[in-house]
């Protein structure tokens, strides 16, 4: 039983009320009417976004695909050189000797002493050859 | 950003041909909720306006229900948006009033009440500024206000039912429904109201 409804069977009294709200509720001051028009707008503003049916079925599979990207991303380098055997590891060897305080400067500082590890060197390479005549 | 945007602008020309109105499917149920707040903002407003007597925490009140429909019920079935609309409008109004009565117990212990009241009303507002009224809008004013006065006074659960009832034209179903209550007690409520109303507003009969 809607409004009609509601006149159809009700008295005269419940009319004449009914007709003095509807009137006030038709006659509402400007400023009332603009406040309840921004309220209905913000109210509209604040619904939550729905994803329509077409993005519902693929946001997830697309969200999948990115998962799956970003771990080989991670990962593959990390557990498969391209370099095989004794180069596989070559990139962290670097960056340790390039950290190394006490490694040995590569960039020509006057302070090294050459003729030091040149020695070095000549001796490592005589005690590793065999010596001659013996 | 602009990438962004054609990004946006190509999804929605992957949708096949043959399920176009799938794009349109959330526009039209904004369209729909925009139009149902439309048609009962101002019967809410007067409403809870009635009933608190105040028209800044009415326009708070329905500013509250129209927020929480949209923001939590705006997914249920449009059919159930009035009665769910109207539960929690009155829910609101009765926070309010509570509230009210809260901060009015509390006032009354303070040393300076009465000095400072935000609810008071601002004679202003109150300022008839178009002339004199003619005779005939005068007498309808008059009785509106007899008659909010009235309504008002009733208990909450009678106003509730007869404004639903009568001002809203809600059948008694969609009454109860709104109230959570029997049909039988949407009809008790209505009868005690309109008995209540009559004996307070005895011109409006004929």
């Amino acid at each position: 039983m809607k409004g009609d409804d509601i006149e159809a069977g009700s008295s005269e009294f419940e009319r004449r009320t009914r007709a003095l709200l509807l009137k006030s509720a038709e006659e509402l001051p400007g400023a009332v009417r603009s406040r309840l028009t921004q309220a209905r707008y913000a109210a509209l503003a604040a619904r939550p976004a729905r994803l329509t049916p077409f993005a519902r079925r693929w946001v997830p599979v697309g969200a999948a695909v990115a998962a799956v990207l970003a771990l080989l991303i991670v990962y593959v380098p990390a557990g498969r050189s391209p370099l095989e055997g004794p180069l596989a590891n070559a990139g962290l060897e670097d960056i340790e000797l390039l950290s190394d305080n006490d490694a040995v400067p590569l960039n020509g500082d006057q302070d090294v002493d050459y003729d030091f590890y040149e020695w070095a060197a000549n001796e490592a390479a005589g005690s590793a050859a065999p010596a001659v005549g013996s | 950003m602009a990438a962004f945007a054609s990004l946006g602008a190509q999804t929605t020309d992957l949708i096949p041909p043959g399920k176009a109105d799938l794009r349109d499917t959330t526009q039209d149920a904004t369209r729909a909720l925009e139009a149902f707040l439309a048609s009962v903002e101002r019967k809410a407003f007067r409403i809870a306006q009635i009933a608190l007597r105040h028209e800044a925490d009415a326009l708070d009140v329905v500013q509250d229900a129209m927020m929480q429909l949209s923001s939590r019920y705006a997914s249920r079935p449009a059919q159930e948006w009035k009665p769910l609309f109207y539960r929690i409008l009155e829910n609101r109004v009765r926070d309010m009033q509570r509230r009210r009565n809260v901060r009015s117990r509390v006032m009354a212990y303070m040393p300076w009440r009465g000095e400072e009241d935000e609810d008071a009303v601002d004679p202003l507002d109150m300022a008839v500024d178009q002339g004199p009224l003619p005779p005939a809008q005068l007498e309808s004013d008059e009785a509106m206000a007899a008659l909010e006065q009235a309504i008002a006074a009733l208990p909450a659960r009678q106003r509730e039912a007869f404004l639903l009832r009568n001002f809203e034209g809600m059948d008694v179903a969609e009454t109860a429904a709104t109230m959570k209550c029997s049909q039988g007690s949407v009809k008790t409520h209505y009868f005690r109201a309109l008995q209540a109303l009559r004996a307070k507003l005895g011109e409006f009969r004929t």
